[in-house]
């Protein structure tokens, strides 16, 4: 399948300092894509050239088949934006904002009745749809950004830090709804800091540092690539020294016992991991070790995105 | 059409913000006052109709400039446009329409401050001399027309501002002045100067609206 959203070699920079330099990014439709990378690196800059909101750039954004300098108007029909600090007129009320927004993305007066509501206990906004936007919480603001996002069902919705000032409850209802949006063909960019919530429901992610992408890629493609020590954790019940025996296992380098009760045992380079820990589970039993679980140890998000930006860094 | 959509918006806006009370109310008040002021200090009398026209021209022009100015400027600083600037409008279309809807707030306090003028006018002497009617009516438009400048002057003055306080000095250096530019006919003694004026005022209020869409259009968010 072809991209449905192409950003080809963006090149951006303010005064002197270069904010973005040749980012190329290809999104499929229908697919979620985590926008990851520290404070600075470019993922607002990004997702404002996409959106016509900074037009002075080079590069080239082509959206559902538009070329965005061509046919700003035309991608606009296609677009949710929610921008990193959403704000609002201080008169407008919810349900204000949500009927003009919705008019202005080409809603009729009709489709508004039936989805102002529907969007909004979605949400969980339903008892404040008469409310003073100004008057809401900080959480709740950025879920009206979201509702005014949502509310015209765009075909690329693209947000930028939507989980920021989200409770945990909300934060798990905002990953349903994007999943079940993108399900139906929704294509959606996020940036993210909260990463467990990136690798919760992005199908891809990119990495971006200093204007750079560093790596884009599944997230089983970013593990497969991230060289780290390959570690079994084995977790004990009682206290025995028999786990020192696990070192002489065959494709095992070393053995560990970082705290009490937990015991790491390294592969060497190139152990097949699922022989490894049947030994293990194996030699546990046989030396009567007693233990409550034995897993591989997988990179995390968390680690990846620290491995590729302290790379950068240096 | 969304230039009809934003510009009720706007009016929805003012009215919630109360600015069309401050408007609508004020303005005749001011005028009242300086009636009063006015009778007490120079013991000669002017019509009241008079004094409320030339309160209008003199106050209105200044308030609809920094409006505008202090809005947009405000707006475009809390990015209160981005949720605008992405859905398929023209962006010039955000400015068109709050021009009008200023344009129309301040053109309404006028009349009534005005219209406040002839009937107390009416109510003190018990005559309202036809010249005196038809010279408010006169200068009403006028002022209507320069108003229509001081809009313009707003607009632009808060699209290419950075911040508050350097749209309040340029509305104060320039943004009021340069509504006197439609009077050039008048002061030069012209015969039907008052259409050249109401002529003049509204190509130039048309070409600071132009603009200053142009500007916004370029700008980047
Ligand atoms: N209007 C601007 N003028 C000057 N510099 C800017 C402007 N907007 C962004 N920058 C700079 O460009 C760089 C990238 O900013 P950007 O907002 O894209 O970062 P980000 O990845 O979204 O960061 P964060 O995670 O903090 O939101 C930053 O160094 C920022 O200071
Ligand atoms: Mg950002």
């Amino acid at each position: 399948m072809s991209a449905f959203v192409t950003l080809r070699d963006l090149t951006k920079s303010f005064g002197g300092f270069s904010a973005l330099s040749g980012v190329s990014i290809d999104i499929k439709e229908g697919e979620i894509f985590g926008y990851i990378g520290p404070n600075g690196a470019g993922k607002t800059t990004t997702m404002k050239i996409l959106t016509g909101l900074i037009s002075s750039f080079q590069g080239q954004v082509t959206i559902g088949g538009y070329d965005l300098t061509k046919n700003r108007n035309e991608i606009h029909k296609l677009l949710g934006y929610l921008p990193q600090s959403v704000a609002f007129q201080e008169w407008r009320t919810v349900n204000h904002a949500l009927l003009t927004f919705g008019k202005l993305s080409g809603l009729t007066e009709t489709q508004l009745n039936e989805r102002i509501p529907r969007t909004l206990e979605l949400l969980g906004l339903g008892d404040v749809r008469y409310k003073k936007i100004s008057q809401l919480s900080g959480g709740m603001t950025q879920k009206v950004g979201l509702a005014q996002a949502l509310l015209h069902e765009p075909k690329l919705l693209v947000l930028d830090e939507p989980l920021g000032g989200l409770d945990p409850l909300s934060r798990r209802q905002f990953k349903d709804i994007v999943l079940g949006l993108a399900a139906k063909g929704t294509t959606v960019l996020f940036s993210s800091h909260i990463l467990s919530d990136v690798q919760d429901v992005a199908n891809r992610i990119g990495i971006i540092s200093h204007g750079k992408i560093k790596k884009i890629g599944t997230l089983g493609e970013l593990k497969a690539q991230f060289t780290q020590q390959r570690t079994i954790e084995v977790l004990l019940s009682g206290s025995s020294d028999k786990w020192q025996q696990l070192s002489a296992l065959n494709g095992v380098s070393g053995v560990t016992q970082p705290q009490q009760g937990v015991v790491l045992v390294n592969l060497e380079k190139d152990t097949q991991e699922d022989q490894a820990i049947n030994d293990v589970v194996a030699a546990v039993a046989k030396l009567g070790i007693r233990v409550r679980g034995v897993w591989l140890l997988e990179p995390s998000l968390d680690q990846i995105y620290f491995n590729y930006i302290s790379e950068a860094e240096n | 059409m969304p230039t009809g959509l934003l510009f009720k918006d706007e009016l929805q806006g003012f009215y919630k913000s109360k600015v069309m009370i401050f408007l609508w109310v004020g303005l005749p008040v001011i005028a009242l006052l300086f009636r009063f002021l006015s009778a007490g200090s120079s013991g000669q009398e002017l019509p009241f109709t008079l004094i409320s026209s030339i309160v209008v021209s003199s106050i209105g022009g200044t308030l609809a400039a920094v409006m505008l100015a202090v809005f947009i400027i405000n707006e475009k600083n809390r990015h209160v446009y981005d949720l605008f600037l992405i859905r398929p409008i023209k962006r010039q279309e955000i400015i068109v329409a709050k021009f009008f809807a200023v344009y129309v707030c301040v053109a309404i306090a006028s009349a009534i401050a005005v219209l406040v003028g002839a009937v107390t006018d009416f109510a003190t002497t018990g005559v309202l001399p036809a010249t005196l009617l038809s010279d408010a009516a006169q200068s009403l438009a006028t002022t209507l027309s320069m108003i229509a400048v001081s809009c313009g002057a707003g607009v632009l003055i808060g699209v290419i501002s950075p911040s508050v306080l350097v749209g309040a000095i340029l509305v104060i250096y320039g943004g009021n002045q340069i509504s006197v530019v439609p009077l050039i006919p008048e002061l030069l003694g012209l015969p039907d100067a008052a259409i050249y004026t109401i002529a003049l005022a509204l190509a130039f209020a048309a070409a600071l609206l132009g603009l200053a869409a142009e500007l916004f259009n370029r700008k980047q968010f």
